[in-house]
């Protein structure tokens, strides 16, 4: 019997749910079901991890701690190695805290989890995992149990390439768009989303677990490209042709989910707890702010020149860094990590900032940019610079770049080597804002709203009406009030050893010298004890 | 684990990740991952993934055989990737 289905909605925003489970322009309810959810539910704005991306946050709400504990900052990890600096993707193994998956199976209970990130290689679990972010030509391999694939393989319709997440299409995500281009991006997603649906409607019905969680992400996708369609503030008093039919097609594909999340629901059965929540939510972004080029253009970086290959030219113009690494003493890896690291010397004559002279460059570099200006009106455009201590705290913290950066559109940074630093686009963009979606509903569950509860307090919900206990060391909770059954405290969840999560820092005397630093850091602000 | 056993080791593991992508491009020390198996970026990750997966090891700095004099090289083969995981596994044993 499913006690808990968990709908996971990527980058799902009230901004928008509000308006589609109403009908404010007469263009009728597009999302019925998630109406009648709500209504008898509870709802609350989720506050997301520090920094709202897809991975952090999603692993936050997987393991109940922040990034700073469980490791995981960002899609790509890079690795400094003084004369180079090597960019792989985070996985699984990079996680340092141990899942509910984990938790809930270790504990008798049996799960089926769908299409989340961070996923793979599959780590092993008491019931069925296929992982999101994960190519066609590597699912296979990348489910558990054994034999998984060519059940759903059998599933009608399953098509692998639909279903996969192609990355050279998504790293388009914050390019400028044409409408037209737009369209075939939103229509590329409704088949995506339909062979989820299937994966869930399939094997919640076959496996019946205990714990049922599936992430439909085709939400972010299509907000981020077409956030100019679906964004209240932003429609156009005299809709043209075009932006009518990305409309349509953007409701088409609303009202495509509210069916998925009725038949989920349905086929849970009445006795279930259903709980949906968000990531991260959404807003307008409308300017450019090129971080890279604004610190070249400081002296902070230098940029290298690319050589004839195919390779080289490829790595080019990928959505990482391309820099000369013995001259660049700060730099953003990714756009979505909206991180600048500070790379320290690791002895004399070598690249990066003394390490004597760590801070006061540190502090330069943020006062910098708190005053960085948008040319045109006066702006700032950096609301906020976060130091990793502070924002990250926690025994993975050195993995983090050492500022994270909040735009004043809470919009992602670009790392093109591109003038001007600072632009305005086309059209807006959406991006990601720190506030998403949460909402319960089932026997058990008392209606009503909320003020924000934190993406942290999820895990714990989910526990608790699998009804096993909160782990103390998770760092959110069960909101008061949310249930009818008092709240049980168990032991802490495990943290992930050396072996099954990152590999050890390699010994040497940077990356010694990089560790004393970060404990200097936690020391300083109570984090840890002398 | 000496040459030959490393070898067979690549070619089972490539094979394995090849196995759904309808090629038909022969296993064998001269394959090249990008001119005959259609590799691009994200294969070679996943690649160096179900190395880690099948060793049960996470340092065995693939980096040194991806990056050359801080340029990444065009295309591999499947026996150049054996000869310097050989190299490898002997530095660590
Ligand atoms: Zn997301």
């Amino acid at each position: 019997m499913t006690r808990t289905l968990f709908i996971g909605l990527d980058g799902a925003t009230f901004t928008i749910l509000d308006e589609l489970t109403s009908d404010p322009y007469g263009e009728g309810v597009t999302m019925p079901f998630l109406a009648g959810l709500i209504a008898s539910g509870h709802k609350a704005p989720l506050r997301s991890t520090n920094h709202p991306l897809t991975p952090p946050a999603w692993v936050s709400l997987m393991t109940g701690r922040n990034p700073g504990s469980h490791g995981v900052f960002d899609f790509v990890r890079f690795k400094d190695m003084g004369h180079d600096v090597y960019f792989t993707l985070y996985d699984a193994r990079d996680i340092q805290d141990e899942t509910i998956w984990s938790l809930a199976g270790r504990q008798g209970r049996r799960i089926v989890s769908l299409n989340f990130p961070m996923m793979a290689p599959p780590p092993d679990i008491e019931g069925c995992l296929v992982p999101g972010f994960t190519s066609w030509k590597h699912l296979r391999r990348n489910m558990r149990p054994e034999g998984l694939y060519d059940r759903i393989k059998a599933i009608d319709g399953f098509d692998p390439k639909e279903l996969a997440w192609d990355f050279e299409r998504e790293s388009k995500i914050g390019e400028d768009m044409a409408d037209d281009e737009v369209e075939g991006w939103v229509r590329h997603h409704l088949p995506r989303e339909a062979q989820w649906f299937r994966i869930a409607d399939t094997l919640l019905e076959q496996e019946n677990p205990d714990l049922f969680a599936v992430m439909f992400d085709g939400t972010d996708k299509i907000q981020h490209q077409a956030w100019h369609a679906l964004d209240p503030a932003l429609r156009p008093a005299e809709p043209s042709e075009s932006w009518l039919r990305l409309r349509a097609l953007c409701l088409g594909y609303f009202r495509e989910l509210d069916g998925y999340i009725r038949r989920l629901v349905e086929r849970a059965g009445p006795d279930a707890q259903v709980f949906l929540a968000s990531d991260h939510g959404f807003t307008a972004s409308p300017r450019v702010v090129r971080i890279n080029r604004w610190l070249g253009e400081k002296g902070w970086l230098t940029w290298r020149t690319a050589g004839d290959s195919e390779a080289e030219k490829r790595r080019e113009s990928a959505n990482f860094a391309y820099l000369d690494w013995t001259k660049t003493l700060a730099f953003c890896p990714t756009p979505s990590s909206n991180g600048i690291a500070i790379r320290v010397a690791r002895g004399p004559g070598e690249p990066g900032v003394p390490e004597a002279d760590y801070e006061s460059f540190r502090d330069t570099l943020v006062a910098e940019l708190k005053e960085m200006r948008d040319p045109l009106t006066g702006e700032k455009v950096i609301r906020d610079v976060l130091l990793r201590e502070q924002a990250f705290p926690g025994a993975a913290m050195g993995d983090c770049p050492d500022l994270t950066l909040v735009l004043s559109d809470y919009g992602f940074v670009s790392v093109r080597n591109v003038a001007p630093v600072v632009s305005m686009r086309a059209t807006p963009t959406g991006t990601h804002h720190p506030d998403g979606i949460f909402i319960a509903a089932g026997p058990g569950i008392a209606p009503g709203a909320s003020g924000r509860f934190s993406i942290l307090d999820v895990p714990s919900i989910l526990m608790h009406s699998l009804d096993l206990p909160v782990p103390r060391n998770f760092e959110g909770r069960v909101p008061d009030g949310l249930f009818a059954r008092e709240v049980r405290v168990g032991p802490a969840s495990r943290r992930m050893s050396a072996g099954t999560a990152a590999e050890p820092q390699v010994a040497d005397e940077a990356s010694e010298a990089e560790k004393l630093r970060i404990l200097e850091q936690l020391k300083a602000l109570g984090y840890l004890e002398d | 684990m000496d040459l030959a056993k490393v070898q067979e080791l690549v070619f089972e593991v490539v094979a394995g990740l090849v196995a759904d992508w309808d090629l038909d491009a022969e296993i064998g020390a001269t394959t090249r991952l990008v001119a005959n198996l259609e590799f691009e970026s994200i294969d070679i990750i996943q690649m160096v993934v179900a190395f880690e997966e099948r060793l049960q090891r996470r340092n065995l700095g693939f980096e040194k055989l991806l990056m050359v004099d801080g340029r990444y090289v065009d295309d591999l083969s499947l026996g150049q990737i054996a000869a310097f995981l050989h190299q490898r596994l002997a530095v660590a044993a």
